[in-house]
């Protein structure tokens, strides 16, 4: 006790002397090699001599400090594999009818205005919903900023996502309850194609939408193969035939035409392939190895986010794209590119977006997600609420509001360009497009059957899906992801509370759109006869 | 007595800007004391009037540059329209700020709130109209006026193209005849040859001269009046302000925290009246069961806070937390290791290899290992006890912790503990050896050993990694959330780059200052730091 006691106060004016005997001029030498290059250090350290120590001691210390991290190493996937049983819990669940109350069955009487029905009662009040810097968002920001939400005693925040994989991923993992997603991405993650995961749909968010611009130069190349187009306001629809031999130039050249979409399971992707595939250019196949897309292809089309589409075609690693809004307006407001065609042109009223949720959310807050669907519904109806004469009352509100930088942020007028019923082709060309984006008319909220077996279709088309699957299999696949029972039970209530008609809503449908032939080729698409449909095309896999 | 008093403030004064860093105010001090007033006068001339009129005059020449550069997202921002972007970007922060104040107003000050609301909102919308009616004035001339531009061009280019396709069609006549000619033997095969050379040539210079009318068009199309833009920019942010104003309306009277509550109240009461009154089993059973679910959303309600859009200001800090965070990680792990390095060989050689390879990885590649490790360990982030926790912090809960948060950090933690390890080896391995042997002949302790000589005397290197270090988290931080979308000031750079508005690169630009000004005041605050471990006077750092 004694000796440590003077050891200390020995120490204690040791260390003064050692503060004042440290050799500055070689301390401030290093100080300003280290600002000069930090990096040169680690030549240095090893030729200063080392201090004689007690080496096994420090040397146990680091065995201990690997020691301690290789058993984090070894905690984490303990961790890990206690997730799938904790998360199995709820799945059993699964087998019972996940809605309570009892969903409506489709067909079944509504509700008589006025009755009244019980309140829900909320699992989850707090939500958080994704979304991509898209004109479509539309429904989602319009609940939230009308207060739709808010009388459903909802709390939600609307958070942009910077691409689609990453709001998928988030949607996964619980970062966010639901988000705005493509109508591949559902089906594509309940199939396992990219991120495996069981994502439904109860709502759909619009119609039509995109658009397929190309840089100026290839539309030059375009007008000189058709004369027809060689006008300040061409006929509608441009087929893809004028582009093919600009396609057959770069060819000869020893080069692809490069082309961007905004994700593999994208309806843009399946647009663009389509318009190609009809003037007989092959955009390319997936196949189990080649998850680009890019065998046989003679349009390489690869992914770009949707917001960062103009600045690519601009910088020319690619001559066009296929994207939603606002991203081909800002092409034509900032001159460099020409819309050739919308997708409206290339199938009238295909739907477009879908407000997704994983299905263990939806277990697990049955009702919460019936009243955001609610919510959706009538942000979707004052979409597209119009005055005696057809126009829509309350676009322009919509565009200041998507136009604010925590929503879509772009400028109001290009905003505006799209959703009131025009689009700028050139901008000399401004046409009226009263459908352009259609978000509650032609019953389109509602999660058709038929929507999910056109895209289940593409994907077998272009080989994402990589074998062979009977017709079955399309009907299972399409009911496992679209939950009609959802939407009607939200717009039955809606009905109860009067706010929406009787008529707004397809009440008795199976789900099956009637077969269609308004596509930029006249093929028929029967949704109930997806092998049929499938093998119609000239181009792409058929069973 | 006062003259040493004074003596002793200014000592003081002189010490804390050497200690601060900010040597350039010396000769300020020293000039306001009257000491050797002609000397501090050109000291201060030199490094502090010629450097302030240096910047004066870039900004100047930014000024006058700028415009000159027509990018296709429109013009290069000058200064005042940066500026004008950073008064946008606080003016956006502070709507919320009213925001939230209506959303929990209650009582008379919420009706006090509402008529001021509505009479402000009633103005606005009267100056929001005529503002508009201005604008649509200004487009419709000035489409006028583009029309009136482009007609005789467009006149021109409609000749032109005309006199261009008779070209055309003589030149094929007369190739036509010629090759009849070539046929009946009356011309060379080389004389038809030429002539579709010429023909093409031709063809090429009239297709030329064709786009460059058109280009010219386009031109006067893209480039309207100025008056456009500005009449526009002044409606849309009085239209703004109005769409402010009714969400602030609707936040004091349908979406206030009060009416919600008192809405779930009265439902309570008029549910337990139904209570009292029911007579079948069932009926008092659901009765009962919203009566208690008219209390619970009371309660719940009362304890709702407004849902903030995350502004500029909210970012700077959540990027500061998240940068403390992955910086104190990164000290931590760096401290204790480097120590271990410098004081034993066989340490420093095992690591090296470790350290060589993965310093030069770049913090994009980190990230994402991160976002992929950290994901697995927290299935379910939102009942995750660590964000929790962290959720009922008073300031650092709004910051919103989440995974995003704690892979940013560690991706900040991954590329800044380099420098503070290699310097605090090298700290520790220059120790001087007499101070060893000392330590040696007195028979100290490990710990003694290591708080009384090791770390005092490596000290100053340590904290010179450390500021490197901090340096580096901060750059690699905003590049870590741009890529993630974390929030932060990286995500608001991102945002705005994605949204593509007339503001949006002037905001960027304005970013890019308050990302270097919080870098620059970061590095300051460790510059302090540093000297007060430092035992040398040395020369002012920059």
């Amino acid at each position: 006790m004694l000796r440590e006691k003077r050891a200390w106060s020995v120490e204690t004016g040791k260390t003064d002397r050692t503060a004042r005997v440290l050799p500055k001029s070689v301390l401030s030498i290093q100080a300003s090699l280290i600002s000069i290059n930090p990096f040169l250090l680690e030549f240095a350290v090893p030729s200063i001599s080392i201090l004689d120590f007690r080496r096994a001691l420090s040397l146990s210390v680091l065995v201990l400090l690997i020691g301690s991290l290789s058993g984090c190493g070894e905690e984490a996937p303990t961790e890990t594999a206690a997730d799938p049983s904790a998360s199995e819990a709820p799945e059993v669940a699964v087998a019972e009818p996940p809605v309570d109350p009892p969903p409506a069955e489709p067909g079944e009487e509504p509700a008589e205005p006025g009755e009244e029905m019980a309140p829900l009662d909320l699992e989850k009040d707090e939500l958080k919903f994704g979304f991509i810097k898209l004109t479509d968002c539309a429904p989602i920001v319009i609940a939230k900023e009308k207060g739709f939400f808010e009388d459903e005693g909802l709390q939600v925040e609307v958070i942009a996502q910077p691409n689609w994989k990453q709001l998928l991923d988030n949607v996964i993992t619980g970062e966010l309850d639901g988000a705005h997603m493509l109508s591949g991405q559902p089906i594509a993650a309940t199939i396992g194609f990219g991120t495996k995961a069981h994502i439904i749909t109860a709502y759909t968010l619009d119609l039509n939408g995109n658009g397929i611009t190309v840089s100026n130069d290839v539309w030059a190349k375009m007008v000189e193969n058709d004369p027809a187009l060689d006008t300040p306001t061409p006929k509608h629809p441009i087929p893809a035939d004028s582009l093919k031999p600009v396609v057959q130039e770069k060819l000869d050249a020893g080069e692809k035409l490069q082309m961007g979409m905004v994700f593999p399971v994208s309806t843009h992707n399946y647009e663009i392939r389509y318009w190609l595939a009809a003037a007989g250019i092959h955009p390319g196949m997936y196949t189990s190895e080649d998850i680009k897309g890019f065998t046989d292809a003679q349009v390489e089309l690869s992914v770009t986010p949707p917001p960062q589409m103009p600045a690519t075609l601009e910088s020319g690693n690619i001559s066009g794209y296929c994207v939603g809004e606002p991203w081909n307006q800002q092409a034509v407001a900032k001159g460099i590119g020409v819309p050739v065609t919308t997708n409206y042109d290339i199938w009238k009223n295909n739907p477009e977006k879908v407000f997704g949720v994983t299905k263990e959310w939806a277990d697990e807050n049955p009702n919460t997600h019936i009243a955001v669907v609610k919510a959706l519904i009538r942000a979707g109806k004052w979409l597209d609420e119009t005055d005696s004469d057809g126009n829509l009352v309350n676009r322009e509100e919509a565009c200041r509001l998507l136009s604010q930088p925590n929503y879509v942020g772009a400028d109001f007028d290009v905003i505006k360009n799209s959703m009131t019923g025009y689009f700028f082709f050139q901008k000399s060309d401004k046409r009226e497009m009263p459908d352009f984006n259609v978000f509650f008319k032609y019953y389109c909220s509602y999660p058709w059957y038929s929507d999910g077996i056109w895209f289940l279709t593409q994907m077998r088309r272009w080989g994402q899906i990589t074998e062979a699957k009977p017709a079955e299999w399309y009907h299972e696949t399409a009911k496992e992801v679209y939950k009609p029972e959802i939407y009607l039970e939200a717009a039955k209530r809606l009905e109860a509370d009067g706010h929406i008609e009787k008529s707004d809503i397809p009440w008795d449908t199976d789900g099956y759109k009637e077969a269609t032939t308004d596509f930029i080729d006249g093929l028929e698409f029967d949704a109930r006869k997806p092998i049929e449909y499938l093998n119609s095309h000239k181009i792409g896999n058929k069973d | 007595m006062a003259e040493s008093k004074l003596e002793k403030f200014k000592y003081g004064l002189l010490k804390l800007i050497d200690v601060s860093g900010f040597k350039v105010f010396d000769p300020v001090v020293r000039l306001v004391f009257g000491e050797e007033p002609r000397k501090q006068a050109g000291e201060v001339l030199k490094f502090l009037v010629t450097p302030v009129v240096f910047v004066l005059l870039c900004l100047g020449l930014w000024t006058v540059i700028a415009p000159r550069h027509k990018t296709k997202s429109g013009e290069v921002p000058t200064p005042v329209e940066v500026w004008d972007a950073g008064m946008i970007a606080n003016t956006l922060n502070e709507r919320e700020n009213e925001k939230e104040t209506d959303f929990a107003l209650s009582g008379s000050q919420r009706e006090a709130e509402i008529t001021l609301v509505q009479q402000l909102l009633a103005e606005k919308k009267k100056q929001s109209e005529q503002l508009k009616a201005e604008a649509e004035k200004v487009a419709a001339a000035a489409t006028e006026e583009t029309a009136a531009a482009i007609a005789p061009v467009q006149k021109q280019y409609d000749e032109l193209k005309a006199a261009n396709k008779g070209a055309k069609t003589t030149r094929s006549g007369e190739i036509k005849k010629l090759a009849e000619a070539v046929a009946a033997g009356s011309a060379t095969a080389e004389k038809l040859l030429q002539a579709i050379r010429d023909d093409n040539l031709a063809s090429d210079e009239a297709r030329d001269a064709e786009k460059e009318l058109k280009d010219h068009m386009d031109e006067i199309r893209s480039n309207p009046p100025k008056a456009v833009k500005k009449t526009q920019l002044a409606y849309d942010a009085a239209a703004n302000e109005v769409q402010h104003l009714s969400k602030r309306l609707d936040y004091l009277q349908k979406g206030n925290r009060s009416q919600k509550v008192s809405q779930a109240e009265q439902k309570t009461l008029a549910a337990m009246s139904k209570l009292e009154s029911a007579t079948t089993s069932s009926a008092i059973l659901s009765a009962a069961k919203s009566v208690v679910q008219g209390e619970e959303k009371a309660a719940r309600t009362a304890e709702q806070s407004y849902p903030r859009t995350a502004t500029i200001w909210f970012q700077v800090r959540r990027s500061l937390f998240t940068v403390f965070v992955g910086f104190v990680m990164a000290a931590v792990i760096a401290i204790p290791v480097g120590i271990m390095c410098g004081l034993n060989k066989v340490v420093m050689a095992c690591l090296t290899p470790i350290i060589s390879i993965f310093k030069p990885v770049s913090p994009v590649v980190w990230l994402l290992i991160f976002q992929i490790v950290v994901g697995a360990f927290f299935p379910d982030p939102e009942s995750h006890p660590l964000f929790v926790f962290f959720g009922s912090l008073p300031w650092i809960g709004e910051l919103g912790v989440n995974p995003a948060l704690v892979f940013s950090a560690c991706t900040v933690a991954m590329c800044a503990v380099w420098p503070a390890l290699v310097n605090t080896a090298l700290g520790v391995s220059s120790i001087d050896k007499d101070h060893m042997n000392v330590a040696r002949v007195l028979k100290l302790g490990l710990w003694s050993r290591l708080f009384k000589i090791i770390i005092p005397s490596s000290l100053p290197l340590v904290f010179a990694g450390l500021r490197i270090s901090l340096g580096v988290g901060w750059m690699v931080l905003i590049a870590a959330e741009a890529l993630s979308s974390s929030d932060g000031l990286g995500k608001y750079v991102w945002d705005e780059y994605q949204n593509g508005s007339s503001h949006s690169f002037a905001n960027i630009i304005f970013a890019c200052f308050v990302v270097g000004i919080i870098g620059f005041f970061l590095d300051r605050i460790m510059i302090v730091l540093q000297r007060s471990v430092s035992f040398d006077d040395g020369a002012a750092v920059v």
